[in-house]
């Protein structure tokens, strides 16, 4: 059964700086997202994995090429009608977790709620919903982002994220600030939400996160240079585990 | 507003301190605003309701009874534009009035019979005496400016004979019930007023009062009456006018409302800035939680939005709470008002005042508002994530600057208006008045050069001046003319165009003449048949004479006149009370009356620079509010965005005071720089300030002296307060580790 492609980018250009400090990411990327796939996009050190990303989302305009999502090409999108197509196409998770300060952990959720439904009601019901999903206690959603720990913040910004059913989560490192049991308690929540469905696009240079994804695309010298379908996580499963590890390195790790 | 009414909420409760201090200063703003609209919409209307009220004429003027005949009414009545006119019967003198503001002073007034039937002109007078003999009934002015009180004693002097009344009542009437007109009024019961008219037969004269129609122009009717009387050879003693006695009676108010509004457009102006300070800070400082709500979907016009209505919904709940609140103050200026308007009014509600005070500002509120979260629109998410805002802080600096310089401008004004009240307080009274010698004598005819030469030998005096006023009447009406031997040597000089007269065909003009007069024209002066025609050779200004005024030379108006017999003394010291006793008492002879103006000024002088004193302190204590709020505002707002970089030199082994000495170092330089340049450029804007608010109530020619001392001592103070609150505010961080401060 062919898999239905829900990001479709080809011919993507991007680089930063001017003139003669001008830096090439890409210029010729061509990429598909699959709907229900959990993609990992690895890569060393500036090799543009999270630039690629933000573009493939609609966060930032690549140079060139053309980035069909679901059907629409966003790269035809001015800003205000981007940010729109935002609200119900994608939800994203950040590193530095990025909740608002002083704000509970309910209202960050609501805020993002109400971009999509005008029924508050409703909004709650599904956050309490997505709290339990992520482990997070009633006692908690009412603190503030600064009142909890780093691995409850990046879940309730995961449930923030997929608060408005977005047809991609996207997550940029979500791990990266985060403890080792924190870090696991994150990426249980992005298995559990690929298991329920959920397309999800995450940038990482984590090996442990990588290996929950279901397909890795590697980039290199700003092209994907591999890509390794690893099939649906399981802890057990050291057939894929090994071979997860022998498409890293093969890609130069 | 669904969409963000959460982050709006979230917005008002996260910065409460700065919305509450911007809250204070929109909040004063409305409060000074409605005090400002609600005189003016009020204080005038006010002022023409009791006019119609009390019937008062729109014209008035009088002529000695003897030259009064029938065909005058006549002809008066068939002047296009009279409705009606009546007769009242006046005794017109000048009356030194003993124990005015404690000095004797010398005041044209006009004895009426108060029992007099009269359609025109009523008065309203507080309580009736059951007495009938011996009592005066005083305008309000005079209670107020003179010190007088119902059930006390009251003396006139008049030709050397002292008239002293019990005072049975207060009159208001609308015509002369305040000296600034050049006339003041006296109601005595008609048994008081047939004994004091038998013995003032020659100066018994016939008031005519004119009701006109609302379209006639008053100066047309003055004209044609002056043409009538002229052709019968009469000089009328006194004319006067609704409008021009109008402008003299509100002039103080006018003041206040001019003052009022500029200041409340500059305290605008400043909490408007800082509202821009304050978002562009925010848009730093928040610029990743932007980028993450562009991210999740919020447009930039959400997210605008949610930055502009708090300070929207602030400025509309302040513009409203400073409003009502003005209402609390606006019974004690309007009775600081009275004092010099001679007439009380209640200050009510003003729907008209209350949606401009709040319409105005919260436009302008929101506009500047958006105009600084416009940048949100050019944010990109990921940009604004990883922190790249496009702008550096030199736009703060820009802002803090201009703020600093709009407080200064404040605080200079203030600075610079007590200044010339108090250290300087002969600089405010020769802006508001004449000459302020400090004795004036009048001398026995052909007796001048004898005292002058007396006076000259006396090393107590300063100066000797022949200076006299009187009335003489031009094609329109009547002028006060003041007329001396020099004007060279006038130490006031109100000529503020071209200059005083020097031959005796010359003459200045008041303001009020010079669109008709352009310097170098010619206008014909006359005292009842004699006329001469003078060459105009410059403006000059006059407060209290609605700018109805000129200068001749002696020479010049002996032309039309008598020689005048009047001299102004100034002396060395405050001496004027025993000097006139010594000068009374040894040159009776030559000696007819005496005037201690040393100590009249200084009553004058406690009238008006009692209101404006009170302004300006109110003006100096409301610049030092708005250097507390507007610095605490910039200055926690910087402290709070830099936090976490103190807490990373906290870690490397920066102390608490280096730290403060850092956040100091980042904002003083700018405000000490602003300041002193607008200390310095002070010297040329607050002039300018001065004239234009000075002009509004006719002082054309302002004399304050622009103390660059009083400036960098305003600029020095600023900065200094800007320091010390900046320590105060950085007090918190000694409190706070480095770890709290990186977690943060």
């Amino acid at each position: 059964m062919s898999r239905q492609t829900v990001i479709s980018a080809k011919h993507l250009k991007k680089s930063f700086g001017k003139k003669e400090n001008i830096q090439t990411i890409y210029s010729d990327l061509n990429i598909d997202i699959y709907k229900g796939d959990f993609t990992v996009i690895m890569g060393s050190s500036g090799a543009g994995k999270s630039t690629l990303m933000y573009s493939l989302s609609g966060m930032d305009k690549p140079d060139g090429g053309q980035i069909d999502f679901d059907g629409t090409d966003i790269t035809k999108l001015n800003s205000d009608k981007l940010a729109v197509f935002r609200r119900s196409q994608c939800g994203f998770v950040f590193q530095q977790i990025y909740l608002i300060d002083k704000m509970s952990l309910m209202d960050n959720v609501i805020t993002a709620g109400v971009l999509t439904s005008r029924n508050k009601e409703n909004i709650k019901n599904r956050a309490k919903e997505l709290f339990s999903l992520v482990n997070i206690p009633e006692i908690t959603w009412k603190k503030n982002p600064s009142q909890i720990s780093g691995g409850e913040a990046q879940r309730a910004g995961i449930v923030r994220a997929v608060i408005n059913n977005p047809n991609v989560l996207f997550a940029d490192e979500p791990t990266g600030a985060l403890n080792s049991a924190n870090g696991t308690a994150v990426l249980d929540v992005f298995t559990s939400l690929h298991e329920k469905g959920q397309s999800i696009v995450m940038v990482t240079h984590d090996k442990k996160s990588a290996l929950r994804g279901s397909r890795i695309l590697y980039i290199k010298d700003g092209e994907i240079f591999g890509e390794c379908d690893l099939g649906k996580f399981a802890p057990d499963d050291t057939e894929r585990t090994e071979k997860f590890e022998k498409f890293i390195t093969e890609m130069g790790w | 507003m669904n969409k963000t009414s959460t982050l709006i909420i979230h917005n008002l409760k996260k910065t409460k301190g700065q919305y509450i201090s911007f809250g204070l200063i929109i909040c004063l703003t409305a409060c000074i605003m409605n005090i400002a609209l609600v005189l003016a919409f009020q204080t005038f209307k006010a002022y023409d309701s009791s006019f119609s009220e009390l019937d008062t004429a729109d014209i008035n003027f009088m002529i000695p009874q003897v030259s009064d005949d029938s065909e005058i009414i006549d002809a008066i009545e068939k002047i296009d534009g009279v409705l009606k006119v009546e007769k009242h019967e006046g005794v017109f003198v000048s009356a030194i009035v003993r124990e005015f503001a404690e000095s004797d002073f010398d005041m044209k007034t006009v004895f009426y019979n108060l029992d007099e039937s009269r359609t025109l002109n009523r008065f309203h007078v507080s309580e009736y005496s059951e007495e009938d003999e011996d009592i005066v009934y005083i305008p309000m002015y005079m209670k107020e400016m003179g010190g007088f009180f119902e059930n006390g004693n009251i003396t006139y002097s008049v030709d050397d004979k002292d008239y002293t009344y019990k005072i049975g009542g207060i009159v208001s009437e609308m015509q002369y019930g305040n000296y600034g007109t050049g006339l003041i009024g006296a109601y005595l019961p008609a048994a008081a007023y047939e004994k004091f008219s038998a013995e003032h037969r020659e100066q018994t004269v016939t008031e005519y009062s004119l009701r006109t129609n609302d379209t006639v122009d008053l100066s047309k009717v003055k004209n044609k009456i002056t043409g009538i009387l002229s052709d019968k050879g009469i000089t009328a003693l006194n004319i006067n006018d609704r409008i021009a006695c109008k402008q003299t009676r509100t002039m103080v108010c006018t003041l206040l409302i001019v003052i009022f509004l500029a200041l409340a457009a500059i305290i605008l102006a400043v909490s408007i800035f800082l509202s821009s300070f304050r978002i562009r800070s925010t848009i730093e400082d928040e610029l990743a939680q932007m980028g993450v709500l562009k991210a999740i979907g919020y447009t930039s016009k959400l997210i605008i939005c949610s930055s502009v209505w708090p300070y929207t919904l602030v400025g509309i709940a302040s513009t409203v709470i400073g409003a009502v609140l003005s209402y609390i103050a606006l019974p004690y200026v309007a009775a600081i008002l009275a004092i010099q308007s001679g007439f009380i009014y209640t200050p009510v509600f003003d729907a008209k005042a209350l949606l401009i005070v709040i319409i105005i500002p919260v436009i302008i509120i929101y506009l500047f508002a958006y105009i600084s979260a416009m940048k949100i629109y050019k944010l990109g998410p990921m940009g604004a994530i990883r922190g790249k805002s496009g702008n550096g802080g030199a736009g703060q600096n820009i802002l803090l600057a201009v703020l600093s310089i709009g407080i200064m401008v404040l605080l200079s004004f203030a600075g610079t208006l007590l200044y010339n009240i108090s250290v300087k307080p002969d600089n405010f009274m020769n802006t508001l008045s004449e000459e302020s010698p400090s004795v004036v004598f009048t001398v026995q005819n052909d007796k001048m050069s004898e005292l002058t030469k007396i006076l000259q030998g006396d090393n107590r005096v300063k100066l000797v001046l022949e200076y006299a006023s009187t009335s003489v009447s031009y094609v329109d009406g009547s002028l006060i003319a003041f007329v001396s031997e020099d004007f060279g040597k006038v130490t006031n000089d109100i000529c503020y165009e071209g200059r005083s007269p020097v031959g005796e065909d010359e003459i200045a003009v008041g303001n009020m003449l010079a669109e008709d007069y352009p310097i170098g024209s010619k206008i014909e002066i006359s005292i009842s048949d004699k006329a001469s025609v003078y060459v105009v050779t410059g403006y000059i200004q006059s407060v209290n004479n609605a700018g109805k005024v000129c200068q001749l030379t002696n020479k010049g108006y002996e032309k039309i006149g008598e020689k005048m017999n009047m001299v102004n003394v100034y002396l060395h010291e405050e001496i004027a009370e025993a000097f006139i006793e010594e000068y009374e008492e040894q040159y009776d002879t030559l000696i007819t009356a005496s005037v201690n103006y040393e100590q009249l000024s200084e009553a004058g002088r406690t009238m008006y620079a009692g209101i404006v004193s009170v302004v300006a302190v109110v003006l100096f204590v409301i610049s030092v509010l708005m250097v507390l709020l507007v610095l605490y505002v910039i200055i926690n707002s910087m402290i709070s965005r830099r936090r976490q970089e103190f807490g990373i030199y906290k870690a490397i082994g920066y102390t608490s005071r280096q730290l403060t000495i850092l956040t100091v170092k980042q904002f003083i330089p700018v405000v000490a720089c602003s300041s002193i340049l607008s200390a310095i450029a002070g010297i040329w804007y607050l002039p300018v300030i001065n004239q234009t608010i000075f002009s509004q109530i006719g002082a054309m020619k302002n004399h304050f002296e622009v103390s660059i001392w009083i400036l960098l001592a305003a600029a020095i103070l600023f900065t200094a307060v800007a320091l010390f609150i900046s320590v105060l505010l950085s007090a918190p961080i000694k409190k706070i580790t480095a770890y709290s401060l990186l977690k943060e």
